[in-house]
């Protein structure tokens, strides 16, 4: 028995997003004017990426059963789920990090939440020790104050003001 | 009339901030490119928020700056450290680093610096000339014409993914997918928003292209932790003396190497899609190819470095001709030029010269002057490069990560926006982890919109679907769009099997109908000498079968 390989597995997530496409394609509204409706190019797009997603299917299954197919896995990190955790761990904690800081943004703001985010960061990739941690903090400080001065001050733009310091 | 366009673009470049905007621009350019890892889309692109406040001329200028300066910053670390600032300089360091660990580190960045500006200035003389010609052929196009260009760039993006064309075409209409949601442009009508007021307003282009572009790529560098904490400084030695005199002399011996090369630097920024990541393996090649001495390439030839060198940054003029004359951004830098300048209101189309001489001629002037400024910075972005070696990837990236969000809200300040930025962030990653090319889905939303406008004018002159292939454009474009998809197998088929001897015959012939349906008397003619290469080579054919056959 020959085993699915990532290829396969992508194609196939792909075709069931262009099967919602499809359906998808037919709740938009056609206001029955001009030669083109709203409708037409999104759906047109869909019918060629389907197309193209059964070829990528077609293809993956075809490598899957010659054994052509290269190893998903090429290199050195561990199979199952904890392997993948282990491999993607650091941009997992940094999207999660930047997620909390789009979340807390109109609580922190800008200026502390981005100091607090670039600090977490920092921390996290570069490692804690007391001096790091020093360090960490001043770059965290410095970088995002000049950032959020310049972008304030200089381009006049008002980047969003948090709940906690409503002034910053 | 063309002296008028200059003087007036000189005078509206010609003050101090515009000035100081460039050599910042540059400077950044130059130190952005060096670093390997930041490509000199991330630097442009990180760039733009600061151009919302300026002029549109001021803007595009200083992007163009960091354009040409994160064009020569690539060969710094290609040479010195090995490792290539960009994907623009990866043939740089096939010779570069080998002379550099040869004892002539100085020598290479002179050639290096050097080519980079001579190849410049050749792209700014067809810049020039080419750009309001080819502005002129644009202004016959109709809208079958247009949709059929844009099919044409997006059907390069994807066949210049190569062995992934498949994963490439997908890219595309993901691209074009993306570009759906929300309200069209032409109907009001909401699509794939599902009620949601945030997939109402759709996903403006610029976060989900620092997203997919600059987010993800962050996340791939603090991917192993312990390479996000080395520094630059860590790989090999930096200081070093630009040795000018000896490298110049180099040059003009080789000339020849430095107009082939900038010539076809130039050609591969006009065709869609295809940026200096190409251009510079291509004249490598060419430049192996006809040198005498082919077997030294790569232990430290001078012909290599200045052949890659040359190219990379006449792609930049190449690029720059399609985006000015046709209003088609060529690769992700003129993309993010393009939404610069209509951020300003301004539309490149063909008639955009025309229109907008002044911007217009903003743009080839600082280009031109561009050149000189990061040859004259290139000593003093070396010691920054040094500077900059000492900084650890992991403080570059996390810093880098908020300015991302922070200039993203600065574009409408919502922050909407920086929720785009960080979602595409993770398709971009997702993206290319599964190697999906993220070239053709960034075109895919630049162009979407922009070939549905024109597909919808198209349809309301006539609903006659053959139109596309009656206008001699649209059908030149449709041919070449047939054979750029059949491109990639016949690269990978080449010198081994035997139909791709019919692969350039077939396509001359092909091209010759729409040139003879254009009428006049150049096209014609040049309908006519493709043709007859075209039979020289159907002649030649049976004996190449039988070499190719018997090899």
């Amino acid at each position: 028995m020959t085993t699915m390989s990532r290829d396969t597995v992508v194609s196939i997530i792909l075709l069931a997003f262009c099967g919602f496409l499809i359906w998808a394609g037919y709740l938009i509204r056609d206001p029955q004017f001009g030669e083109l409706s709203p409708a037409a190019w999104p759906k047109g797009v869909t019918w060629v990426l389907t197309g193209f997603c059964i070829v990528y299917f077609v293809q993956s299954l075809l490598a899957d059963r010659a054994g052509t197919e290269p190893p998903s896995i090429t290199d050195d990190r561990q199979p199952g789920l904890m392997g993948w955790l282990r491999w993607y761990f650091n941009p997992i904690i940094c999207l999660a990090l930047y997620f909390i800081f789009l979340a807390t943004l109109p609580y922190f703001g800008t200026l502390i939440g981005g100091i607090l985010l670039v600090f977490a960061l920092l921390c996290f990739l570069g490692g804690i020790t007391p001096r790091l941690i020093i360090t960490h903090a001043l770059i965290a400080v410095i970088s995002v104050g000049a950032m959020w001065l310049l972008f304030t001050y200089g381009l006049n733009v008002l980047l969003p003001r948090g709940e906690l310091i409503p002034g910053i | 009339m063309i002296l008028d366009n200059i003087l007036n673009a000189i005078i509206e470049l010609a003050n101090f901030k515009t000035l100081l905007l460039m050599t910042i621009g540059a400077m950044a350019g130059l130190l952005a490119g060096a670093i390997p890892g930041f490509t000199i889309a991330m630097a442009i692109v990180l760039t733009l928020p600061f151009t919302f406040g300026m002029e549109a001329s001021q803007g595009v200028a200083t992007m163009i700056g960091v354009y040409v300066g994160g064009l020569s910053g690539g060969l710094m670390s290609g040479i010195l450290i090995g490792i290539p600032g960009t994907p623009s300089s990866v043939a740089t360091t096939f010779d570069g680093f080998p002379m550099a660990r040869n004892g002539d580190p100085g020598f290479a960045l002179g050639l290096g610096v050097w080519s980079s500006f001579f190849g410049g200035i050749i792209a700014t003389i067809l810049l020039v000339t080419i750009a309001p010609q080819l502005a002129k052929v644009g202004l016959e196009f109709q809208p079958w014409d247009y949709f059929a260009l844009i099919f044409f760039a997006l059907t390069v993006t994807a066949s210049l993914a190569g062995e992934n064309m498949i994963k490439g075409l997908i890219s595309g209409a993901l691209g074009l997918i993306i570009a759906c949601v929300g309200e069209d442009d032409i109907n009001g009508v909401q699509r794939f928003a599902f009620g949601n007021d945030y997939l109402g307003e759709g996903f403006a282009f610029l976060p989900v292209l620092i997203g997919l572009f600059a987010f993800s790529q962050l996340m791939s560098d603090v991917r192993d932790t312990a390479s996000a904490r080395k520094s630059l400084t860590d790989m090999g030695d930096v200081s070093v003396r630009i040795e000018h005199r000896r490298a110049i002399a180099t040059i003009f011996r080789d000339w020849v190497n430095l107009v082939r090369s900038s010539l076809i630097g130039v050609f591969t920024g006009v065709l869609p899609a295809a940026g200096s990541s190409i251009s510079n393996i291509l004249a490598y090649d060419q430049a192996k190819k006809a040198s005498p001495t082919p077997e030294k390439f790569g232990t430290g030839h001078s012909g290599g470095i200045i052949a890659p060198e040359a190219a990379n940054n006449a792609t930049a003029g190449g690029a720059l001709i399609t985006m000015m004359a046709l209003g088609i951004p060529g690769d992700i830098v003129t993309a993010v030029m393009l939404g610069a300048l209509l951020i300003h209101d301004v539309i490149p189309s063909p008639a955009f010269i025309s229109e907008e001489p002044t911007i217009a001629y903003a743009i080839f002037i600082a280009f031109f002057f561009a050149n000189f400024l990061v040859l004259g910075l290139q000593t003093g972005a070396l010691r920054g490069f040094v500077l900059v070696t000492k900084v650890r990837m992991y403080v570059l990236a996390s810093v880098i990560l908020v300015y991302c969000g922070i200039g993203v809200f600065s574009l409408n300040n919502i922050t909407n926006d920086m929720w785009t930025l960080a979602i595409f962030g993770v398709i971009g990653y997702i993206m290319r982890n599964l190697k999906f090319p993220l070239a053709p889905m960034i075109l895919g939303v630049v162009l979407g919109p922009i070939a549905e406008r024109w597909l919808s004018r198209s349809l309301a002159l006539s609903t006659d679907i053959s139109e596309f292939f009656t206008h001699p454009w649209s059908l030149f474009f449709i041919i070449a769009s047939l054979f750029s998809i059949g491109f990639s197998f016949y690269q990978r088929d080449r010198g081994k099997k035997i139909w791709t001897l019919w692969y350039a015959p077939l396509l001359m012939l092909a091209l010759t109908i729409p040139l003879l349906m254009m009428g006049g008397t150049v096209r014609p003619v040049l309908a006519g000498v493709l043709g007859l290469w075209a039979v020289w080579m159907f002649v030649k054919l049976p004996k190449n079968a039988r070499a190719l056959s018997d090899a």
